[in-house]
């Protein structure tokens, strides 16, 4: 074979290929809007556009039933920075957030130091996961028996405390009930971000912790050292749903602070008791520029948390 | 709030249809069937033949309840005699929120719906949902040439609470809640209903010197907290009067009305004096109650929903314990001058759309003929807007007291769980109300913050 029919065919190969990658390209052209616009409707149609409404509805007063939004400027801002039962629903959200995240995170890292290691951790796992997939109210009426105060018959909480003589415990008066949620929270979701971290943990190669054996790590070395570091992005993600979860907490106070049927006192609410109340609560007309003022102002906590946290979290990823 | 309306099983409303047959049947020629013999009763003939065909119904009840039987029934009757189709959805407690409320919006609406007059007002009322139902008083009910006006008490009906801006009622109603304090026969025996505060004060002690808790209270429920105060300034304010301090825009009122202050003294008293069973802050609706079915209170202060609700506890336990239930009003204070007693009546109305209001009228007035409407008693242990209507024996007291006709008919805390949306109670009453009847605050302080908070509260609503 000449040099020449070598050049010649290599040249044919490259336009050949370069005519292939042309037509790849535009096939994938093609396909791009059927593919990505029912997708993109839908999101827009049921995600983007409500959203949008949210904010504009926040700025009108509606009763819903059979009337037309009027706009009003700022009164459902007003209206809504005016209310008591607002700020008790801000604080408890923000108790919620903080003090239940700390909680969750602390008792999920506590696991994650003495799981890797545990035997049988697959099922211990398993069974952490457990409060997870009881539904919150069915886990709040339940808890409403455990936590209950009646000198003669108490729930299993007071039994308990009265069994190492302690004098019982009003658990759910509203003055307290906020911290029952709290305990209820830590407890249900913990198992939650224990799988998520556990799942980021069994990806580390085992000869990092078996190199921090042979250096004599203690288990909290360990974690400090190895286990955090690797799973810095998974943590910043759990973070993340963490807030997401905690600020429309609901359920659980409902019907752990009240009768289960009705709103409790607002010094328990949540700013999703808030927005249920103001929508379908007991008796009242629906106040849905109240409402949607109050969901822009979730929005904002959300959004505001998440960059937070992103930007604590930041850090060069690490490869391994 | 409350929760008024108990789920009964068939067991249980048969129990219930023979106590009343047995004790409280003795007016006049109607004596109240059982709950198994209501279900037997001969459709009486439709006195209003609608030329509508059909219409639609969406309940505040569920169908397994005993006034969702009781409907259904009278429904069935009524397209027998009428050849009227009715179409019902069985939606329970969140019907006007949940479901009526969203669909005003649209041209899907019911024709007929039903709830208690508050919560139409607030919900259906407010945003011009509801037509004028004031017709429906001259509809005749099948029973000679009676109609819907003669036959109901009027006090049930006819209350600035009910009446569109038009001054035209907006709902007729078929089962009345009132409220009263309950005790059990034979556990205070050979009670005289006290005629003073002092007196009813007198009962408590002997309860606690017997070692007894006095009242059994649901803490958590923000409407059963408000009950004694509201009671209580009703009584020196009068129908109107609560409702018209609410509304107050500087909030004066609540501090210039000498009234307010003595209410707030007798609850002051109650919660100072430890009358109010241990815990009865701690728990969650119905735990309180239930103690005081098991005998540790000796009065408790509910709705007429009380014998019901906890006769159906007190079955579920077994056991065999019952109740001989007995109930008084709350006495008078000194110096007060409105003899009061709350009410909440539930009814129907009409909505603004309604594409079939002549055969949703013809059929309220159905449903109020006599061997109709028996058996809201005879069933669902409720009393009824008719006077003429016998109860069973447990509601006897209650019924003598809502039908005497020197009392003032107030409406439940004078209907200011429903201001604004329910919000300023939310916001300024109960909140002060809680801490009032827990002994953190003073009755002197309590009309003060209420003033102040009440004035607040304005500067930020309409």
């Amino acid at each position: 074979m000449t040099s020449a029919t070598l050049r010649r065919e290599r040249e044919e190969t490259r336009t050949a290929r370069a005519g292939s990658i042309g037509a790849h390209q535009r096939r994938r052209r093609r396909i791009f809007w059927p593919f990505v616009g029912p997708a993109l409707l839908l999101y827009v149609l049921f995600l983007a556009f409500p959203t949008v409404s949210a904010v504009v509805l926040s700025f009108t007063h509606w009763a819903g039933a059979g009337g037309t939004p009027v706009f009003n400027g700022l009164d459902s801002y007003r209206e809504l920075f005016g209310e008591e039962a607002f700020y008790d629903s801000f604080r408890n959200t923000l108790i919620f957030l903080v003090v239940g995240g700390v909680g969750t995170f602390v008792l999920a890292f506590l696991f994650t130091m003495v799981l890797r290691e545990m035997r049988g951790n697959k099922l211990i796992r398993a069974i952490l996961f457990f409060p997870n997939i009881v539904a919150p109210v069915a886990l709040g009426i339940f808890l409403g028996f455990v936590f209950k105060f009646n000198p003669t018959k108490q729930g299993l909480a007071n039994f308990l405390v009265e069994k190492i003589g302690l004098p019982p415990l009003k658990f759910l008066q509203p003055e307290h009930v906020t911290w029952v949620v709290v305990g209820a929270l830590i407890w249900a979701s913990a198992g939650f971000y224990i799988t998520i971290l556990m799942a980021a943990v069994d990806r580390i190669p085992a000869y990092l912790y078996e190199d921090a054996d042979i250096a004599g790590a203690s288990p909290f070395q360990k974690f400090r050292h190895v286990t955090l570091p690797l799973t810095w992005d998974v943590i910043g993600i759990a973070g993340v749903l963490w807030t997401i979860h905690a600020i429309k907490i609901f359920e659980l106070v409902f019907v752990l602070a009240g009768p289960g049927t009705y709103s409790p006192p607002i010094s328990t609410w949540s700013l999703g008791l808030y927005v249920y109340d103001r929508s379908f609560g007991a008796g009242g007309t629906p106040q849905y520029g109240v409402v949607c003022a109050c969901g822009v102002v979730m929005i904002l906590l959300v959004s505001l948390f998440v960059l937070a946290l992103r930007r604590l979290m930041r850090r060069e990823a690490i490869e391994y | 709030m409350m929760r008024p309306f108990p789920v009964l099983g068939v067991a249980t409303a048969v129990i219930l249809g023979l106590a009343g047959c047995g004790g409280g049947s003795q007016s006049g020629e109607f004596s109240l069937p059982t709950a198994a013999g209501y279900f037997k009763t001969a459709c009486p003939k439709a006195a209003v033949k609608p030329a509508q065909k059909q219409l639609t119904y969406w309940s505040m009840w569920t169908k397994d309840e005993p006034q969702g039987k009781v409907l259904q029934y009278v429904i069935n009757c009524f397209t027998k005699q009428t050849g009227v189709k009715v179409n019902v959805q069985w939606l329970g407690r969140e019907v006007l929120t949940q479901n009526v409320a969203p669909a005003l919006n649209s041209d899907n609406v019911p024709d007929l719906i039903d709830e208690d007059v508050t919560k139409m007002q607030a919900a259906v009322v407010a945003p011009n949902g509801a037509q004028s139902v004031q017709d429906v008083l001259d509809y005749k009910t099948g029973e000679g040439d009676k109609t819907v006006r003669d036959v109901l008490s009027k006090s049930s009906w006819d209350f600035p609470g009910n009446k569109l801006s038009s001054g035209k009622i907006f709902l007729v109603p078929y089962t009345i809640l009132t409220n009263g304090w309950w005790y059990n026969k034979k556990q205070v025996k050979n009670l005289k209903p006290p005629k003073t505060m002092d007196q009813l004060f007198a009962l408590f002690d002997a309860s606690k010197k017997a070692g007894r808790a006095a009242v059994s209270q649901d803490g958590d429920i923000d409407t059963y907290n408000i009950y004694y105060f509201s009671q209580l300034a009703e009584r020196y304010v009068g129908g109107g009067g609560l409702m018209k301090a609410a509304k107050d825009r500087t909030g004066k009122s609540w501090t210039s009305e000498p009234g307010f202050l003595k209410a707030a003294q007798y609850v002051e008293r109650l919660a100072k004096g430890k009358y109010l069973i241990d815990g009865w802050d701690a728990a969650k609706f119905p735990q309180v109650q239930q103690r005081w079915a098991d005998g540790e209170a000796d009065y408790l202060f509910v709705g007429s929903w009380g014998p019901s609700e906890t006769r159906e506890y007190l079955n579920k336990q077994g056991g065999g314990q019952t109740i001989d239930y007995g109930s008084f009003q709350m006495p008078m204070p000194p110096g007060a001058t409105h003899d009061i007693i709350e009410q909440k009546p539930i009814g129907f109305s009409v909505t603004s759309k309604a594409k079939n209001p002549d055969a949703a009228k013809a059929f309220i007035a159905y449903f109020l003929n006599k061997k109709m409407l028996a058996g809201i008693p005879a069933v669902a242990d409720n009393l009824t807007p008719r006077a003429d209507l016998p109860v069973p024996a447990d509601l006897n007291d209650i019924n003598k007291a809502y039908n005497d006709p020197k009392k003032e008919h107030v409406l439940f805390q004078d209907a200011t769980d429903a201001l604004n949306g329910g919000t300023w109670a939310d916001n300024v009453l109960f909140p002060e109300n809680n801490a009032l009847l827990k002994g953190q605050i003073t009755a002197q302080q309590f009309v003060d913050q209420m003033a102040s908070k009440s004035a607040d509260y304005w500067k930020s609503h309409h």
